[in-house]
């Protein structure tokens, strides 16, 4: 029963960690991510857009499998964790194997090794010690930080190079898995919305993606919003000056500019949008008294505002219009765009009540402006904008982007440092002469580390022998001294 | 048998393969010198470009020549002709940046422009570092078909929406163009590692007919009844798109030209039939008919391709989904016109295989020295896709709060990070070599070029500018 469990359990963990799993779990996951690019997908598409696009059976059937939001379904996340679980059992299976190579280095070859490495030389030398130290030298100018090595009553030489190198998938696998986590982190714990502010507004509603909103624990004001724009006319630059304020205090102040957000206890303040809302915030005009006793005087009337004229009239706007026009009787507007403005006053008379219907410009049949107590006259109009700030928590992102820099680091270690080994053993080879064995081993790019261990061993010869031309002197002179 | 025709074959199509240069070069500089003389100056940017792009065909031209005749000089102009296109088009890349005052990552037009820079880098790079003579034969058709586009899209400089005005931009847009780079190289060494390796002619006759009716079967999306072929409308006054409401573009039919195009399909898929009635029956009179039916294809092709121009280079059509007659331009189809004459250098490359195999294989460095230099190519690409993937998501996370929205561009980034990253463990892990690293290099850049090019325009999402 429990060999039976063990053995089950066994086969779940090698399929899992098998390449082959991977490989399949990649090709699923590239496959359904194409398909989530092909169909339209829910949040981004209006539902109108959907209905055109397919058959109400065929919706149906995509919206019961999940396809019309591939990338939020529950079995893409379910894809996503038996990915993470494949890379970690894969890693696992073969971490200890890596490991050994990298904790414990194989540092004094045996004989059947030194027959048994591909890449190997032998530079006769005189005597060991000279022999050895030459290799020392040179190891040590390539940046091997040589070791001496001795066992039984044998010496040898061992130098390495980017030891790293053999941990470097390890690395690249952590940072994937890191990155996984940092997605997921958000995709529980994180939300983004919407918020649309005026100037002078404040708010701590967020209208969220999936149509709810979320009240933050502070409010955000907007003291002020812009916009620039090329001579063509394209947008050139967005801006808001955006206040947090907690508590009745304002905590911090910032002109946020599209690509640098305001940051207040992880929650984050994009400019997104800036555009008009259609409503007035001031409309300056000149009102005369129709009587022709009294002067013109200037006013200023926003949106939503009973402005007194004199103790008995006061005016308010009933209707703006922005782009107007008259068909069939009826003013329409054309479009929300400030083009063909038209702006309906109410003049309202407190005593009798009586309400007279200004339009200006006069649209006939609308209009009543001849009886009005006052003329009107248009001076400069001021649209209210609103400035669009997407607002987003991401709790995770710090594992993303840590994911991101580690991810940068192992490739440019998988790819770029070689775990390079050589040793070096003074051995009597088959002939009996005395022999520097030098060999040396990569973990990849086999072909150039060829050519660089060429290259070491003609550097430890010409060592040798400048090392023999040198002490031949000396020997001579201590000769003579005799 | 083939072997026979391919000793008749050198000296004349080396003799008019020179005097086809020639021709060419000499049309393009009068073309040139008209433009000069209309521009009044010499150094502007559509000048440089369209130096570029005569020293590039130029030098693609004579890469394949030197394929045809094996004679070694061809390959020293031919090198010589890529340095010039390299000097003209570092040029208008300057003259862009300069005059934009942001380096030229901003639209497609721009992103072309320094793609087809890299890529002639890279050649080069490839070329002198690398031994890999014969390479520009693959990437300048690649080159030419790039500058050829760029002529169509819009030039003038835009100014950046708000959105774009960023530094990661640039470095996001920079480490693409290399990524894209390296896998096109990638690409070209895979192919002709499969020719080094002994892969057989007529599987690449069956390739390239593949490739033939791929192309035309995408074409042939836009049949429309009565034999009409469906191309954008073009307003030459905004130079873009007529768009009937955001995102729906307007077609106009431009009549019959959807019948030859199905000719020219079946003319392309003709070798790939036969290529399988060969493979049933064993029989060489089936291959050879094969290969003549290649020639049939091209001559089909070219007639497709003069056709298209004809009809769609200007002129008025009506539409099914508006009333009137609507203009339209080469530059409102890019995609079918890259794909005619992609259709076209691919088929003459099959022929260039077909009648010289043996000096291409003498030119070409060992089997295994090209399985090894593709590797390193991708191990190249495949960082910089990663970094590249990074900075995206850094800058849309600078921009619109979210570093990873499953956008389609997105998507089939993320899609090509991991066809490669497949290709690196089955490498690594499983020791795959030769054939099956190379298909899967292959198939990379197929998916390289549908992020590219397919995405942008056949799938909607927020890198609609680019």
């Amino acid at each position: 029963m429990t060999a039976s469990h063990l053995s089950a359990s066994r086969k779940i963990w090698q399929t899992l960690s098998s390449i082959k799993t991977g490989v399949i779990l990649l090709i699923v996951a590239v496959i359904v991510s194409a398909a989530g690019t092909v169909i339209l997908q829910r949040p981004a598409t209006d539902p109108e857009e959907m209905q055109r696009a397919y058959s109400a059976q065929m919706l149906r059937l995509l919206d019961g499998l999940g396809l019309t939001d591939v990338f939020h379904a529950w079995w893409f996340v379910l894809l996503l964790v038996l990915v993470s679980a494949s890379i970690v059992a894969a890693s696992i299976q073969r971490f200890p194997n890596s490991w050994r190579y990298f904790s414990r280095p194989y540092k004094s070859p045996n004989q059947t090794f030194q027959k048994a490495l591909a890449t190997q030389a032998e530079i006769p030398i005189r005597d060991e010690e000279a022999g050895l130290a030459a290799a020392e030298r040179v190891f040590q100018r390539a940046g091997l930080s040589p070791e001496r090595m001795v066992r039984e009553n044998s010496f040898s030489l061992f130098g390495e190079r980017n030891r790293i190198s053999e941990m470097a998938v390890y690395i690249v696998h952590t940072s994937l898995l890191l990155i996984f986590l940092g997605g997921i982190v958000d995709a529980l714990y994180g939300w983004s919305g919407f918020v649309a502010l005026t100037r002078g507004e404040s708010s701590s509603q967020v209208a969220l993606r999936n149509g709810s909103q979320r009240t933050l624990p502070f409010a955000v004001r907007c003291d002020g919003a812009g916009e620039e724009r090329y001579a063509d006319g394209t947008p050139k630059r967005w801006w808001s000056k955006l206040a947090v304020i907690e508590a009745g205090r304002e905590i911090v102040r910032k002109e946020i500019v599209v690509n640098d957000p305001l940051v207040y206890n992880g929650v984050r303040f994009y400019q997104a949008s800036y555009g008009s809302t259609g409503k007035v915030d001031k409309l300056i005009l000149a009102a005369t008294p129709a009587n022709g006793q009294g002067t013109s005087k200037e006013i200023a009337l926003g949106t939503d505002e009973d402005l007194p004229l004199d103790a008995d009239t006061s005016v308010r706007i009933a209707e703006f219009i922005p782009d107007y026009v008259v068909r069939d009787g009826q003013v329409y507007a054309r479009s929300a765009e400030v083009e063909n403005p038209a702006v309906h006053l109410a003049v309202e008379s407190r005593k009798s009540g009586k309400l007279v219907n200004v339009w200006l410009p006069p649209i006939e049949g609308f209009e009543q402006n001849a009886s009005s107590p006052y003329k009107f006259e248009a001076r400069n109009l001021q649209m209210a904008y609103f400035t669009g700030l997407q607002v987003s928590h991401e709790p995770g992102q710090w594992a993303v982007w840590t994911g991101v820099i580690l991810m940068g680091l192992g490739l440019v270690i998988v790819f770029y440092l070689v775990h390079m080994r050589f040793w070096a053993v003074p051995v009597r080879n088959a002939r009996g002469r005395l022999v520097l064995w030098v060999g040396g081993a990569a973990n990849k790019n086999k072909d150039v580390f060829e050519q660089r261990f060429r290259k070491l061993v003609q550097e430890i010869e010409s060592e040798i022998k400048l090392q023999s031309e040198a002490c031949a002197p000396a020997h001579v002179t201590s000769l003579a001294g005799n | 048998m083939a072997r026979a025709r391919a000793e008749q074959q050198p000296a004349a199509t080396g003799t008019t393969l020179v005097v086809m240069v020639g021709l060419s070069v000499a049309f393009l500089l009068f073309m040139a010198f008209l433009n000069v003389v209309k521009s009044g100056s010499l150094l502007n940017e559509s000048n440089l470009l369209y130096a570029a792009l005569i020293f590039y065909s130029g030098a693609g031209t004579l890469y394949l020549g030197f394929g045809v005749t094996g004679i070694p000089s061809y390959v020293r102009f031919a090198s010589l002709a890529t340095w010039a296109g390299l000097l003209a088009n570092t040029g208008a890349v300057a003259h862009r940046w300069y005059e934009a005052g942001h380096p030229p990552f901003a639209s497609i037009y721009e992103m072309l422009l320094s793609f087809v820079w890299t890529l002639a880098v890279l050649t080069l790079i490839a070329e002198k570092r690398y031994g890999v003579k014969v390479i520009g034969t693959v990437t300048m058709p690649v080159a030419i078909v790039g500058v050829i586009l760029m002529q169509l899209l819009r030039t003038e400089v835009h100014p950046l929406v708000p959105a774009l005005q960023s530094t990661w931009l640039h470095v996001h847009v920079t480490l693409a163009m290399l990524a894209y780079a390296a896998c096109a190289l990638s690409f070209a060494l895979a192919m002709m590692f499969l020719i080094q390796d002994r892969m057989k002619t007529e599987s690449f006759l069956a390739a390239t007919s593949l490739f033939g009716i791929a192309t035309y079967m995408g074409v042939l999306t836009r049949f429309e009844k009565w034999g009409g072929l469906s191309v954008a409308a073009w307003n030459p006054e905004e130079k873009s798109e007529v768009f009937l409401a955001k995102g729906v573009r307007l077609f106009v039919v431009i009549p019959d030209l959807g019948w030859l195009m199905l000719v020219v399909l079946a003319a392309v898929a003709a070798p790939l039939v036969l290529y399988l009635v060969w493979r049933k029956t064993d029989d060489e009179g089936f291959i050879n008919m094969a290969n003549r039916a290649v020639f049939v294809s091209i001559l089909l092709q070219v007639l497709a391709l003069v056709f298209f121009l004809v009809r769609a280079r200007d002129g008025q059509y009506g539409s099914l989904d508006a009333d009137g007659l609507f203009p339209t331009s080469l530059a409102a189809s890019p995609f079918i016109l890259s794909g005619l004459v992609g259709g076209i250098f691919v088929s003459l490359l099959y022929l260039l295989l077909l009648w010289r195999r043996e000096d291409l294989e003498r030119m070409l460095p060992a089997a295994d020295e090209l399985d090894r230099i593709t590797y390193r190519t991708i191990a190249i690409a495949f960082p910089l896709l990663t970094l590249m993937i990074a900075a995206g998501a850094y800058w849309a996370n600078r921009t619109w709060g979210s570093y990873w929205s499953w956008d389609p561009k997105e998507t089939w980034a993320a899609i090509t990070w991991l066809v490669y990253a497949g290709y690196l463990h089955m490498r690594v892990t499983r020791g795959w070599r030769g054939r099956r690293a190379a298909y899967f290099a292959i198939l990379g850049f197929a998916v390289v070029m549908f992020t590219f090019f397919g995405v942008t325009y056949l799938l909607p999402g927020l890198h609609a500018y680019a």
